[in-house]
């Protein structure tokens, strides 16, 4: 039987903070603001940069005068790409694509590592080799174009969301998690007469919601991303997502593929494309992320289980 | 009487004990297959889906690379038409320009690989000791943006800072310096290659880290304190073995991962004059097997990478399980 | 397709080289099938029987044909556009599109190929990217059909083409690839200067490199604090780097560079094929690009900076001397130095080397590869006549590239009367149309427009472009190299050697140009290139060369 005090909640995991910081703590905290300040730097200024540019005129951009802050604001190459029905045919392509994908990956990963997790079970450490041998050994880009074609899977959804299921590199990280879990907790609910099934689904992954998070966070990000397979098992314009849309678009307007003389329009785009395309695709993970991050916070109630 | 969806028991309680063996247990005997199915058939039942994914998606294709052995055309059959056994496995080990890039990929992943692998470490630390929790999560979000920006971005910057008329360049002409010419110098390849990963990745690295972080119970900082611990010791004894198993399993991963250097940042970054430090395998089987069609002789480099990879794993696992317990397997 | 990239010109060159040649191995060997071609009876419907040159094709009955369709993004693909509408009215067919992004075309093409899925018409392929397929059959050998393709065959004849057809034949004799044809070798590359400096330092317009030193020269000594000449075109994978510089360069001295290079050039005097790096023309002509390096009047990092970074060295006015195509010029030199006061810039025809006022080059473009499957199509005939009248007839050309008479355009360009109707625009044609003929009509698409006759070139151009067609057009065309195809075999070991060597002379191209390495050393460098079976590359060469001339003449 397990019951468990109740002390007081306290708000938040990690390192509870001392009253008086000592002056080695002073020094520490002040070499560390030091740091953190130059990571920030270092980091947002690109960005900086990059943001400034989507909205200057491209003579600025090609002198070289843009730095901090917009030259000679517009938003041109902002309003060619949004107004383009093609482009949110596609954006809306990318996120049905990663939502449907990180659900998959994230069912197939859990249920995968939770097995592999299991030091008793038997065949583990092949089941755990079947998933290495992969991270070393692949076909190769034609065996996997044949492959997918001859499953009926081209131009459909299934081309995207199924051949990169599972990356080892998630479930292998995921293992180690599980099997950092107290073995009691489960073993006191297999008394209790829970099955597998339960258990996993009402102890281990309640108590797992920091690396869910994070592996919800991994996969999304991949998939929002992933442009490739998109590319190469799709043959048509509306089930692009919107990264091949903004890729092709970049190696238009910049590439020399244009024939004759281009507009006042198509030269402020080329000026500033990519980092308009940063921009977009960026933009959506920042907003999202706040949302996650408080499941990183996961150590609500502290205390000791009895047994 | 069910388990209470707020319990958080501290595993760092076995910071003695190597994670995931509870003390106490006993082994279990032998038993038949009949009687282990029964008892777990749950289990593998759960892993049914993945292994058929595994299955059909990476064991399936993977029979194309038999054309390492075989002479392979392009539009041809993928299994290649005729069996020429070791061929362009020697072709690739008795040409000396092969083994300049093994090298170069070996002191390139080698070189990265002790800087991006701490450095995350170090900053999720960092931000850990952070007090306010705004703060800390500004920085946090700030740091990882370098990993959103596609490599040609990326290397736009990278050219841009380093050319004579660069931010680089210009700081060193404001100390005097006279400006170095970094993209057509081979002995700054390398530098600028690390730096550039350690500054894509760092941010997005501390993610796995701090979400280690907050499964370390506070507790245990409390009872360290009242033991007279200071910042460091607390450090020392409490955060790294909390977050132990994490860091083991990712160091694994990449010394078995730390060959494969992707093509398309190299490519961006290098020209004829660096080649001799900054051409890799990728690069090197890019030039020489994609663009002319040789898939032959890059599918023979590609499995030779692949074992090379493997051994590493392996033998990186096993020095991990003897020296502090962690194993993939 | 009008636009010279590295890649056609690079594949121009990839046939061969002639500096100074005499004319090729006669009208080539495998001669549009004068013999029997494969028997056709089956493969007839829809197919016209009686189809000559100058007719203009209608399928019997309605037929659709699979095409590769890439898409470019300043005009994405439209399945609706006048394009598409007309072409099914005037012949019948219609075209089922796998649209493909420009950005990695020939990556996909090169998977679907591989992959056996392919369309049936492959379009867009620069030589010799068709050679890779040939060994597994996977495409058609072209040449078996050209008797189903008058106006093809009628081109080649009126423009004599067939010296440059016969570069691209393989050691069977037959060719794979059906390429867009040009009346004349089409320059494009060349320097854009600055030439408010050359008024204001009295200076006249180079004719020839020697000419380009003292403007180099006299510009540096008016600001002796910039690099005059600051060149583009050097981020990979390009061979060394300035590769548009080294590539005009390379051809007035009678040799390979940069764009244009090629691991051997034919060197008619010796009746043979002799390793480009290695020759004494390149060495002069590195000594020439030293000289601009050493007296401070190139800019060293021109061989390996972005192409932003050398536009904005124009842009801010740090340097006068850029290289250039009729696109960037217009689109990026000019817009780029507009904010400078009084800066105007100007292509100049390119300047003359020791080969004199000659241009060197094919006159053959990127083409279309056909799918084997059509062999076994009942349509194959109907197809081959299609594409026929599409890419080849002059009335298809001129279809594909201005539209519908009445429509898009008015008159002809035979009088000159040609004019784009008034509401339309393309580039810097009509600037005050309001419909873009590319985006709304799908004209003048990068896929169907292919080569043609020098006046039809010249309709697309605004005057000043016209002006430096007409000096390049002025020049003596010299012949292509004689046929010299390897064998799959060959061409495997060719390839691994090739490897080597092109990197070999690429660092030491840069190096010798940089003067990180004196010329005293050239010697060494040629022993280097030895080492790395440079001997064996031009012997392989020469025996192909040889064996073509005794199996077909």
């Amino acid at each position: 039987m397990v019951t468990v005090d109740a002390p007081p909640i306290q708000p938040r995991a990690g390192r509870p903070r001392t009253r008086r910081p000592s002056q080695g703590s002073r020094t520490f905290n002040a070499v560390n603001a030091v740091i953190l300040t130059a990571v920030v730097v270092l980091t947002l200024y690109p960005f900086v940069n990059i943001l400034a540019r989507s909205f200057s005129e491209e003579h600025y951009i090609r002198s070289g005068q843009v730095n901090l802050l917009p030259k000679g604001f517009n938003l041109t190459t902002y309003r060619t790409v949004l107004s383009d029905s093609t482009f949110w045919t596609n954006y809306g392509n990318t996120v049905l694509y990663t939502v449907v994908g990180t659900l998959i990956s994230l069912v197939l990963t859990t249920c995968y590592a939770y097995v592999l997790s299991k030091k008793h079970l038997r065949g583990r450490t092949l089941l755990v080799g079947i998933a290495v041998f992969t991270l070393f050994f692949n076909g190769g880009i034609i065996p996997n174009y044949v492959l997918v074609s001859g499953l009926g899977l081209r131009n459909s959804l299934w081309a995207i969301v199924l051949p990169n299921a599972v990356s080892v590199f998630n479930l292998l990280v995921m293992k180690a998690f599980f099997e950092s879990l107290p073995a009691e907790l489960e073993e006191a609910a297999a008394v209790d007469g829970m099955g597998t099934y339960g258990i996993l689904l009402r102890v281990v992954l309640p108590l797992s919601k920091a690396i869910i998070a994070t592996m919800v966070l991994f996969y999304a990000v991949a998939y929002w991303n992933s442009w490739f397979s998109a590319f190469l098992y799709m043959d048509n314009t509306s089930l692009f997502p919107v990264t091949v849309y903004l890729r092709n678009l970049i190696a238009g307007a910049t590439g020399g593929t244009n024939e004759g003389m281009a507009s006042d329009t198509q030269l402020q785009i080329a000026a500033n494309i990519k980092a308009v395309t940063v921009v977009l695709t960026v933009l959506p993970i920042l907003l999202v992320y706040p949302f996650i991050q408080r499941y990183f916070v996961t150590g609500i109630l502290l205390g000791a289980v009895k047994e | 009487m069910s388990a209470p969806d707020t319990v958080q028991l501290p595993p760092g309680t076995r910071t003695a004990a190597p994670p995931g063996r509870a003390p106490g247990r006993i082994r279990p005997r032998r038993r038949t297959v009949r009687q282990v199915l029964r008892r777990d058939w749950q289990l593998y039942s759960l892993a049914v889906l993945p292994l058929l994914f595994f299955a059909v998606f990476r064991y399936l294709p993977m029979a194309g690379n038999v054309i390492a052995f075989r002479r392979y055309h392009p539009g041809g059959s993928i299994f290649g038409d005729r069996w020429v056994g070791l061929h362009y496995v020697r072709l690739f080990l008795e040409d000396s320009t092969f083994w300049h890039v093994f090298t170069n990929t070996l002191v390139l992943g080698g070189l990265t690989l002790l800087f991006t692998f701490p450095l995350p470490i170090v900053l999720a630390l960092l931000l850990n000791e952070v007090r306010t929790r705004w703060l800390r999560r500004f920085v946090q979000s700030i740091s990882y943006l370098p990993h959103f920006l596609s490599i040609v971005v990326v290397a736009g910057i990278i050219v841009e800072s380093l050319s004579t008329d660069g931010v680089v360049n210009q700081a060193l002409r404001a100390v005097g310096h006279s400006p170095i010419p970094f993209i057509q110098r081979p002995e700054w390849f390398r530098p600028m290659y690390v730096s550039s990963e350690v500054w894509q990745t760092v941010g997005w690295g501390t993610i796995l880290y701090l979400a280690a972080l907050t499964t370390i119970d506070g507790n245990l900082y409390e009872a360290a304190r009242i033991d007279g611990a200071g910042r460091w010791r607390q450090t020392w004894h409490v955060t790294l073995p909390g977050i132990r198993p994490t860091m083991m399993t990712l160091l694994i991963l990449n010394i078995g991962t730390f060959m494969a250097i992707g093509f398309e940042k190299v490519l961006l970054l290098y020209n004829p004059l660096t080649y001799p430090t900054a051409d890799v395998i990728s690069t090197y089987v890019y030039r020489v097997g994609v663009v002319t069609g040789s898939f032959s002789y890059a599918a023979a480099i590609g499995l030779f990478e692949s074992l090379v990879g493997l051994v590493l794993v392996v033998s990186a696992n096993l020095v991990s399980r003897r020296a502090v317990g962690t194993s993939l397997w | 397709m009008y636009n010279l990239s590295r890649r056609q010109v690079l594949s121009g060159a990839g046939a061969g080289a002639a500096a100074l040649a005499l004319a090729a191995c006669g009208d080539g060997g495998g001669d549009d099938n004068s013999t029997k071609g494969p028997d056709l009876s089956a493969n007839r419907e829809g197919a016209m029987d009686k189809y000559a040159a100058g007719d203009q094709f209608k399928a019997t009955q309605p037929l659709s044909f699979s095409i590769m369709m890439l898409s470019n993004a300043a005009y994405p693909y439209k399945a609706d556009w006048l394009f598409f509408q007309e072409l099914t009215k005037r012949t019948n067919v219609t075209l089922q599109a796998t649209v493909v992004p420009g950005s990695d075309y020939n990556q996909k093409r090169s998977v679907m190929v591989s992959g056996g899925n392919a369309p049936m018409i492959i379009p867009k392929t620069y030589r010799p990217d068709e050679e890779q397929y040939i060994a597994s059959g996977a495409i058609l050998p072209v040449s078996d059909y050209t008797s189903l393709m008058p106006n093809f065959t009628d081109q080649v004849k009126k423009w004599k083409l067939e010296g440059d057809i016969d570069t691209m034949r393989q050691d069977d004799g037959k060719f794979y690839l059906l390429p867009g044809l040009h009346e004349d070798v089409w320059k494009d590359y060349s320097l854009a200067i600055r030439t408010d400096i050359l008024q204001k330092l009295n200076l006249t317009i180079p004719k020839t490199w020697d000419d380009l030193l003292t403007v180099l020269r006299a510009m540096k000594a008016a600001y002796p604090d910039q690099y005059p000449f600051s060149d583009r075109w050097s981020v990979p994978p390009q061979p060394a780097g300035a590769n548009a510089l080294l590539s005009i360069l390379g051809e007035a001295y009678g040799t390979w560079a940069g764009f244009s290079w090629n691991h051997t050039t034919w060197d008619p005097k010796a009746g043979k094929f002799v390793y480009t790096g290695a020759m004494d023309e390149y060495k002069k002509m590195l000594q020439y690009v030293n000289t601009m390096v050493s007296e401070k009047l190139l800019d060293p990092e021109s061989f390996t900076q972005t192409d932003d970074n050398a536009r904005q060295k124009f842009a801010s006015g740090k340097s006068f001397v850029i290289s250039c195509n009729a696109q960037t010029l217009a689109n990026e030199c000019r817009p780029d130095i507009a904010k400078i006061p009084g800066a105007t810039v100007v292509k100049i025809p390119v300047p003359i080397g020791p080969i004199g006022s000659a241009k060197t080059g094919t006159r053959l473009e990127s083409g279309l590869m056909i799918s084997s499957k059509a062999k076994d199509s009942k349509n194959l005939v109907a197809m081959m006549q299609f594409v026929d009248w599409l890419f080849y007839s002059d009335a298809g050309k001129m279809f594909a590239k201005w539209g519908v008479q009445g429509t898009t355009y008015t008159g002809s360009i035979d009088d000159g009367s040609f004019k784009l109707a008034s509401d339309v625009k393309f580039a810097g044609l009509n600037p005050t149309g309001t419909k873009n003929i590319q985006v709304e009509y799908g004209f003048f698409n990068g896929v169907f427009v292919y080569g043609g006759s020098t006046k039809l070139l010249n309709s697309q151009f605004p005057a000043e472009e016209k002006q430096f067609q007409d000096a390049m057009t002025a020049r003596k065309t010299l012949p292509v190299p004689p046929p010299h195809p390897l064998d799959a075999d060959e061409r495997e070991q060719a390839t691994l050697w090739e490897a080597g060597l092109k990197d070999t002379v690429a660092q030491q191209t840069v190096k010798f140009s940089l003067g990180q390495r004196p010329f005293g050393e050239w010697d060494s460098y040629v022993s280097e290139l030895k080492a790395k079976n440079m001997q064996q590359e031009v012997d392989t060469v020469n025996k192909s060369y040889e064996r073509y001339k005794k199996n077909h003449g």
